[in-house]
């Protein structure tokens, strides 16, 4: 089809005018009316192939959700004028609105060529870039932005933000100074004499953005003195003693880091960073004596800091500790506290303070029983509660060093004593857990559970042990008490991102078989980091506006390391399992397998067997019955919500639905294996077992010297690892014939590589 | 350190405490109608909480037996560790108030085991007194005789009153 000349640039004064409203439709959301307007240009036959009107009709059906058409439209646009910055520019916002980041620069990019100098283009653009961590193209957008609209704040700071991002410190430092200075002196001009909170709010943030960018680039003395000058300026005082206690610390200029670390205390005494700070800038942080002096002062400044007497017991022995911990134990049992145990679990690594602890309760049980008092010298007698929160915590310390029928005595003991206490419950719960009886466990936390119906708490840790029982439709049932009527407790859950329910699930369908589901499980999971990472986009403008330049940096830092969050780590290695075990053994492949054991089989065996296979595929199908129920409740719902949002926004990701037949019947499955297996490498490298699924990937992919360098990087976790070394023999007898098939010059070089990791071995 | 008593409201959600408490404080055992009811109770049941931990109940029912209104107090109890803490007194005191602001009672009555001294002994101090022996009222524990002790009131008191017949 030629294009119309007219298709190029002008519109007649009429035309051009819908035109004009066509836009204004769009931004203001009123959709219908800007279709209308479109068909008014549209339907002239001398405007039929308006390039721009059809790019904006496609943009608007994007919006009212009709995607296909949309495409149609933009591209269609497009075809008629391939110069029109405007057909480029839609173009690239239907990119985004799917995004497909790559897709979205290449199309800015193009209506860039056509107009180098659009604002609204280069500022999307720059997000995008933001967005893609294309730190390159971001800095050159906002080094375009910078120039052409140097009178805008957000210019200067996008600058600064892609020259911080790109390590260039300097650079950012000095056209953040600028700025301030502009600011500073527009600000005298329009406030005169006024307090201005949000200039003042605005200039602080901007002067710690400025000091955290001269910290990163080491240079501490500059920074210090940065952050002196401007004392006055800066309103988050939290914020600046904090920075300048740990600039003294690094320059060693130990009595002003004292000083300022004292005073932080004082506004707030529990947080340790602190008094790890302090006794840094007093040099004590070796040496016990010392630093028990040091909290004794601190207990008589502030007899009610909870931490103050808490450290102590990290860093005191023997005598010393007992002396402490007695007054702390019995403070805590008199309140009723049921954290006591979890707060001194992490001394339980140190086996002599495990036996003092010991010692002392099983003391205070035995007083308590004898006379209800903590102490034969004590004139008050103990409360009434104390003896019972003893038994608990012994019951907690006996299963910590595995006794559990010692634990289940004293969980007994305190059950005889008070009832109606549900914290005994879910303490036997979890007794029986540990002890591998979950049954048993599952039957006492639902007993705490019914105590107190309106505790979500009880509800979830019920629900998660009857999962631990394999008993997912009655785990899901409950959930459901306290999700959203209406839905299903699976979708509800899914939609909240309650990843702990979700890996749950995972797990236990794969230790059920039911691989589908599991995978389906663990693909929920993913979308959920995915979900996460996109929830930055909006932040790209919005902290730029409202100065917030710390937090901002910190919420790119964090989403970059998303994925090594233990959700993911759960989710990764039960999805690389299944595909693993899916790969070993395809489905199709179980069924024949089946058939031919059965042959070999006496009369009752196979009748056992049928039996067994029967249960199973029973269960499995109460669980397909209770998943087809839900499914059926989705349709359901979101025929519902599609009738009743019509026009309404669409996400942009109403992803493929998640079928858990068709997910276990993927025809590659190493490769969504090595899916959830990348990020793992790069951020979860210090967990041995990423390493071990790597193995088991990339044997089964035939790559000998990925599997050697997993090994290696295993046994620098853990030289002593089992699972390890059984995969290095495994290892050697597959190289042993393999090695003579690689090419040169890996044969020799596999030899050598073999005997480092043997040597490695020895040494360790 | 003084430990704290303090009296919470049973409902629906938390009466599974209330029934363990009775089944281990009483010799006598209730059925579902009873918690039913304590649901619909609303001031006249009450659990008792010590440093927050649940060990005493109360329940309470109004009577119209007799010609009169009693409160008749249905169980009132705290586990054995705790007793003698102030626990029934606290529950105790709740009922008189009760009665007190309702103002239109005449007496307030409860059974007790004939063996059992310590509770006889308690509700006197607060002027109950033993007005009757009922023989063979529990059907399953010795000894199977109650007394009933009734603490009478003086009709008017706070709120709501007779009109004076002239």
């Amino acid at each position: 089809m030629t294009p119309n000349p007219v298709t190029v640039k002008s519109l007649p004064p009429k035309e051009n005018a819908l035109f004009k409203r066509i836009l204004k439709c769009y931004e203001q959301k009123l959709y219908k009316n800007g279709l209308k307007f479109a068909k008014q240009i549209l339907s002239n036959p001398q405007f039929a192939d308006h390039a721009e009107t059809l790019a904006m009709k496609g943009l608007i059906l994007n919006a009212l959700g009709r995607r296909e058409e949309a495409y149609e439209y933009v591209r269609r646009g497009l075809r008629n004028d391939l110069k029109s910055h405007t057909c480029w520019h839609v173009y690239g916002l239907l990119q985004r609105s799917e995004r497909k980041y790559d897709e979205a620069i290449k199309c800015y990019r193009n209506a860039l060529k056509w107009d180098s100098q659009n604002i609204q283009i280069l500022r999307e653009l720059s997000i995008v870039q933001i967005h893609t961590r294309d730190l390159v193209g971001y800095r050159d957008t906002r080094h375009q932005l910078f120039k052409l609209k140097p009178g805008q704040r957000a210019s200067w700071i996008g600058f600064a933000i892609a020259y911080h991002l790109m390590k260039d410190y300097e650079m950012a430092f000095k056209i953040l100074d600028a700025l301030r200075n502009t600011m500073n002196q527009d600000n005298q001009q329009m406030q005169q004499g006024r307090k201005d909170a949000t200039f003042e709010y605005e200039r602080s943030e901007l002067l710690l953005y400025q000091n955290m960018i001269l910290e990163e680039s080491g240079d501490i003395l500059g920074a210090k003195k940065h952050l002196l000058d401007h004392n006055k300026e800066i309103i988050d005082r939290v914020a600046f003693n904090e920075t300048i206690a740990r600039y003294h610390i690094h320059l060693e200029e130990y009595v002003q880091a004292e000083t300022i670390y004292r005073k932080l205390i004082q506004s707030n005494q529990e947080n340790k960073a602190y008094y790890d700070g302090l006794t840094r800038s007093l040099r004590i942080e070796d040496e016990p004596e010392e630093k028990l002096k040091l909290f004794n002062e601190l207990k008589a400044q502030y007899p009610r800091a909870a931490l103050v007497k808490r450290l102590p017991l990290d860093f005191t022995e023997e005598a010393q500790f007992t002396d402490l911990l007695r007054p702390y134990v019995i403070s805590a049992l008199e309140k009723g506290a049921p954290t006591l145990f979890t707060d001194l679990q992490p001394l339980y690594k140190n086996p002599s303070k495990v036996v003092i602890i010991q010692n002392l309760v099983e003391g205070f049980v035995t007083q308590l029983e004898k006379n209800s008092k903590f102490s034969e010298a004590d004139q008050e007698r103990a409360p009434a509660s104390g003896l019972l929160w003893a038994y608990y915590y012994l019951a907690k310390h006996y299963d910590q060093v595995n006794n559990t029928k010692t634990a289940l005595q004293c969980v007994n003991k305190a059950i005889d004593h008070t009832p109606t206490l549900i914290e005994l419950l879910t303490c036997k719960a979890k007794i029986y857990k540990h002890s591998g009886d979950i049954a048993a466990a599952v039957e006492n936390m639902n007993d705490a559970r019914e105590m107190d119906t309106a505790d979500r708490y009880l509800n979830s840790k019920c629900a998660k042990y009857m999962m631990r029982a394999d008993r997912v439709s009655e785990a899901t049932e409950i959930l459901g008490k306290f999700t959203r009527e209406g839905t299903s407790p699976m979708d509800n859950l899914n939609e909240m991102q309650c990843m702990w329910f979700q890996t749950e699930c995972a797990r236990t369908y794969q230790r059920m078989g039911m691989w589908g589901e599991a995978l389906k499980k663990c693909l929920e999971v993913d979308r959920h980091f995915h979900e996460i990472i996109e929830d930055q986009y909006d932040f790209h403008s919005y902290c730029l506006r409202k100065m917030t330049l710390r937090s901002y940096i910190k919420l790119l830092r964090l989403e970059d390391i998303l994925h090594s969050h233990p959700f993911y780590f759960k989710a990764a290695k039960v999805a690389i399992d299944v595909y693993i075990y899916l790969h070993d053994n395809p489905l199709k492949n179980q069924a024949s397998d089946e058939q031919n054991n059965q042959e070999n089989l006496s009369p009752s065996e196979l009748k056992k067997l049928k039996n067994k296979e029967r249960k199973a595929k029973k269960r499995a199908e109460l669980e397909q019955q209770a998943a087809a129920a839900a499914a059926e409740k989705k349709n359901l719902h979101q025929k519902q919500k599609q009738s009743n949002e019509d026009g309404e926004s669409h996400h942009p990701d109403s992803a493929e639905e998640l079928v858990p037949d068709k997910l276990a019947a993927t025809t590659e499955p190493l490769q969504q294996a090595m899916k959830f297996l990348e990020p793992l490498l790069s951020l979860a490298a210090h967990n041995i077992e990423t390493h071990i699924l790597a193995y088991e990937i990339y044997s089964r992919k035939d790559k000998p010297l990925l599997m050697l360098r997993s090994i290696r990087r295993a046994l620098k976790v853990d030289p002593n690892n089992d699972t390890v070394q059984r995969l290095l023999v495994k290892f050697q007898e597959t190289m042993s014939t393999r090695v003579k098939t690689l090419p040169e010059p890996l044969p020799e070089f596999m030899k050598q590589e073999l005997e480092k990791v043997y040597t490695f071995k020895k040494v360790n | 350190m003084r430990p704290r008593i303090e009296l919470g409201e049973v409902t629906v959600h938390n009466i599974r405490q209330l029934k363990r408490l009775n089944t281990v404080v009483f010799p006598v055992s209730y059925n579902d109608k009873f918690y039913k009811d304590v649901l619909q109770a609303g001031e006249l049941a009450r659990l008792a909480y010590y440093n927050d931990v649940v060990v005493g109940g109360v329940c309470c029912r109004i009577d119209t037996t007799e010609g009169q209104r009693r409160l008749y107090i249905m169980t009132l109890g705290c586990l054995a560790p705790y007793r003698r803490c102030g626990i029934g007194t606290v529950m105790l005191k709740h009922v008189l108030n009760y009665v007190e602001k309702d103002g239109n009672f005449d007496a307030l009555y409860l059974h007790v085991q004939i063996n059992n001294d310590s509770a006889i002994a308690f509700y006197q101090k607060f002027g109950f007194n033993i007005v009757e022996t009922k023989t063979s009222y529990y059907k399953r524990i010795e000894p199977a005789d109650a007394h009933v002790l009734q603490k009478n009131l003086v009709k008017g008191g706070s709120k709501g009153s007779k009109a004076v017949v002239g």
